[in-house]
């Protein structure tokens, strides 16, 4: 290789592929055309309806047209512009010219947002002047906002480590089983996932927690008439509710561990077993040191869930009765007291917790891909 | 490994700055479409095209009252030749707000709680109603009391096009009168006493429900309502709902108190409070029905009616008394209040003459008789012919309404949402469960009343 790289440099420096111009311009004037128009296309969509006989099939096909025709321009535009580079540059910019349409959707989606929410905790109700850090303060200034720190904190402790212990035991006897009593026993675990949270809330709030001991299956059992949900001593009702996640989020933690411990290869437990380990030891010593990373993965990803947990609290309670959490009180903030900027800083708060977490996710993920 | 990590860097601080550039700046706080509201002068305007006998309507309601919300107009329809398109939307509150700040107004928008106009005639997109109605004229036919609601600055922005009335108390007609009890009580204290002779027979005399999933507490705030009213009259209750008094006030304490009184009173109200709480609201009455009934009295709106059992609601007038809740023996105020709703038809387009005129017909005594005999519809004009409703229990409710002394809007439908949608509600269920007194509850609403921040916006304002 490097004999036929050698003699390529000179080659390159002495203007085998020089920089061209006039090309070079027609592509920038391309990209900025074609962004012009793609821009104002839009807008019109929006500003002009009349433009388009107040259509809706009409300005839909114009957007699709714009939206892919135009990135196809977009992108030979730009290829013309990279190409009439110099060689060495335009191999360089290359991939980054390719990948410049995604970094920018990224930007416009997901950091965009975030830095404009940051902004408006900073800004009045309307978002239209800065409070400086009023929002902040008034947060922090309301139990109600402790109340949810503290009941998010209760759902973190419990639920992820409930999910992978309950998912770890299930798997594990699971894959004693027969191999069509795996198969049905895992399906029936699994089953919860495909229900959607309202749906599942509303199951468990009505067939399992409901007061009237004709409906409610729990106060059927105990023979009790309580409104389970309403109760918030010791937080009983949030401790129900996590139930319903757990629930949920059992079958999920099942699948992924049980083929992990189905990796774990036959000659280290057969080792263990020769040296005379019981089962115990197996388990604890052997098995469980090489799903340490599949148990993480699982951890960290219930762990995210539940710092999310919206629709359950949302259903059964609406947040009241002691059971708020920050999701929660985030959409009653900006949904139904109009307060974008108290919103913006609670979700800048979720934000703050959130970070940690990734950020060690990350990591995770990186060392596992180095071993 | 150090060259990706700084291009890695380099790239991240670019699109932070890119993001920090696109973000940096706050809304406009003058996009407003018509500027109609503060300046006065000029019309409120939207993008469609005026004088085209077309006129856009949008509302909440859906199904079969859009159908006889249409059938009600097919008459005017034909007499003006104005075409009226109807959408109505279930998430009509936050789509209206929505349409108008992307500049898809219709002309006439239909609002079922005043909180939402009064937000969009405050950023100037809603026509105020004495540019194009007779006022007068309206104020005279309507109940008293109906346009407060719609007043902002002293300007009134919407019109009723249907009304909700709540101090109604329904019975079981059968049962009720074979107990041989009072079945038009004067006051308050005869409808104690009614109570107490219910309770002495070993059946609770109230039905209470207070439950209603996301909405859970709101059929108490009606009860405080009622006896806000009742206790301390209208004035007292306008400076109450618009925070002029503070929410802990001792006469709204009292209110709680005297509500407490009745629930607490023993074998008053079915369930006790735990039951209150754990029974839905158009489940309440339904024991009220059963044989023997497990309660009688139940203070709900007239659509209560809905919720009962299909063989009550095929023959209302004869299994369903009602009468209305009394005023106050004696105190602050002794006059009958009628406590309630109703929807709100407001004009989103100024330069349309078509849209105008179809505002008048809607808003006035004229407007519905096709959606009265259907049914569950009631007029806010104590003018309206009531022998076009369909039976007597809504005639009945409809001359209630009429003969009542003042008609007030449902107060949680006017204080702002934050209160009204929300720490109102919560407050009415920790109060209930005893978890917190009247005076803790009452303060926590207080402080949870927004702060105006208007004097801030004034500063870049106009």
């Amino acid at each position: 290789m490097t004999a036929v790289a050698a003699p390529d440099r000179p080659v390159v420096r002495r203007g085998g592929s020089p920089a061209r111009p006039l090309r070079a311009l027609w592509g920038l004037v391309g990209v900025v055309l074609v962004g012009w128009v793609l821009g104002n296309g839009f807008l019109s969509l929006a500003y002009h309806p009349e433009w388009y006989g107040h259509n809706r099939i009409l300005m839909a096909l114009v957007g699709i047209v714009l939206g892919i025709g135009g990135s196809a321009l977009l992108f030979y535009c730009i290829n013309v512009f990279i190409e009439s580079l110099p060689q060495r540059a335009s191999q360089g910019l290359i991939p980054y010219a390719f990948l410049l349409p995604a970094f920018a959707l990224i930007g416009l989606m997901l950091l965009y947002p975030t830095v404009q929410t940051i902004n408006y905790s900073f800004a009045n109700n309307k978002s239209t002047a800065y409070v400086g850090l009023d929002n902040y303060r008034a947060i922090f200034a309301d139990p109600a906002f402790w109340t949810a720190l503290t009941n998010n904190a209760l759902w973190l402790l419990v639920v992820p480590a409930v999910t992978v212990a309950v998912g770890l035991v299930v798997a594990l006897f699971a894959d004693r089983l027969s191999a069509g009593g795996e198969k049905y026993s895992k399906s029936l675990i699994f089953l919860p996932m495909a229900i959607s949270f309202v749906a599942a809330s509303t199951i468990w709030g009505k067939l399992i927690y409901d007061a009237n001991p004709n409906i409610g299956v729990l106060n059927a059992i105990l023979g009790t008439e309580n409104d389970w949900i309403r109760m918030s001593g010791g937080r009983l009702n949030s401790f129900l509710m996590m139930i319903i996640l757990i629930w949920m989020q059992t079958g999920f933690a099942m699948v992924l561990l049980s083929s992990a411990i189905k990796n774990v290869p036959d000659e280290t437990l057969e080792a263990a077993r020769l040296d005379g380990a019981n089962e115990r030891a197996i388990f604890f010593r052997v098995i469980v040191p090489q799903i340490k990373g599949t148990v993480l993965t699982v951890f960290i990803t219930v762990v995210i869930l539940v710092m999310k947990v919206f629709d359950i609290i949302y259903v059964l309670t609406n947040g009241q009765n002691n059971t708020n959490v920050i999701a929660v009180m985030f959409f009653d903030e900006l949904f139904t007291a109009g307060r974008a900027g108290r919103a913006s800083a609670i979700v800048v708060v979720l934000l703050l917790l959130v970070t940690p977490i990734l950020v060690y996710q990350v990591r995770a993920y990186r060392k596992e891909a180095a071993r | 490994m150090t060259t990706t990590r700084r291009r890695g860097l380099a790239l991240g601080c670019g699109f932070a700055i890119a993001a920090t550039m696109l973000a940096g700046c706050l809304q406009n706080p003058n996009a407003v479409g018509g500027g109609g509201a503060a300046g006065g002068g000029s019309v409120v305007d939207n993008a469609e095209t005026d004088g085209d006998k077309v006129v856009t309507v949008m509302g909440a309601f859906g199904g079969a009252e859009a159908d006889a919300f249409r059938e009600s107009l097919a008459e005017f329809e034909a007499e003006t030749g104005i075409r009226i398109e109807y959408n109505p939307d279930s998430d009509f509150t936050n789509l209206i707000r929505l349409r108008t700040s992307s500049g898809q107004q219709p002309d006439i928008a239909i609002f079922p709680q005043p909180g939402g106009l009064l937000e969009l005639a405050e950023q100037g997109y809603v026509e105020p109603i004495d540019t194009y109605l007779d006022y007068d004229e309206l104020d005279r036919t309507l109940l008293p009391g109906f346009l407060e609601s719609a007043r902002l600055n002293g300007r009134v922005y919407g019109a009723p096009m249907r009304m909700a009335v709540k101090s109604i108390v329904w019975y079981p007609k059968a049962a009720y009168e074979a107990g041989g009890w009072n079945t038009a009580p004067a006051n308050l204290d005869e409808l104690a006493e009614v109570a107490a002779e219910i309770s002495a027979t070993g059946t609770p005399a109230w039905c209470m429900g207070w439950e209603s999933g996301q909405g859970t507490g709101w059929p108490g705030t009606d009860w405080i309502e009622e006896l806000m009213l009742r206790m301390w009259g209208p004035d007292v209750y306008d400076d109450w709902v618009t925070n002029r008094i503070p929410f802990n006030d001792e006469r709204v304490v009292a209110a709680f108190d005297a509500l407490g009184e009745m629930i607490d009173a023993p074998n008053n109200v079915r369930g006790g409070r735990s039951g209150i709480l754990s029974t839905a609201f158009g489940d309440a009455m339904l024991p009220a029905f059963a044989d023997p009934p497990g309660c009688y009295l139940e203070r709900q709106g007239n659509f209560v009616t809905g919720f009962l059992p299909e063989g009550v609601q095929a023959n209302l007038d004869e299994e369903v008394g009602l009468f209305i809740y009394p005023p106050a023996a004696e105190g602050e105020y002794t006059g009958q209040p009628m406590l309630g709703g109703g929807d709100l038809a407001a004009l989103m387009n100024g330069n349309d003459p078509d849209a105008i005129e179809v505002m008048r017909f809607l808003t006035s005594d004229r407007f519905g008789g096709p959606w009265a005999s259907a049914g569950g519809w009631l007029s806010p004009h104590s003018t309206f012919d009531v022998s076009l409703y369909p039976d007597e229990i809504t005639r009945t409710t409809a001359e209630f309404a009429a003969s009542a002394d003042v008609f007030r809007y449902d107060g949680s439908d006017l204080m702002p949402n934050a209160v009204g949608a929300g720490s109102f509600w919560d407050g009415m269920i920790e109060w209930l469960q005893g978890t917190k007194t009247a005076e803790q509850v009452t303060t926590d609403i207080q402080n949870s009343w927004p702060v105006d921040d208007s004097a801030k916006d004034e500063g870049d304002g106009s």
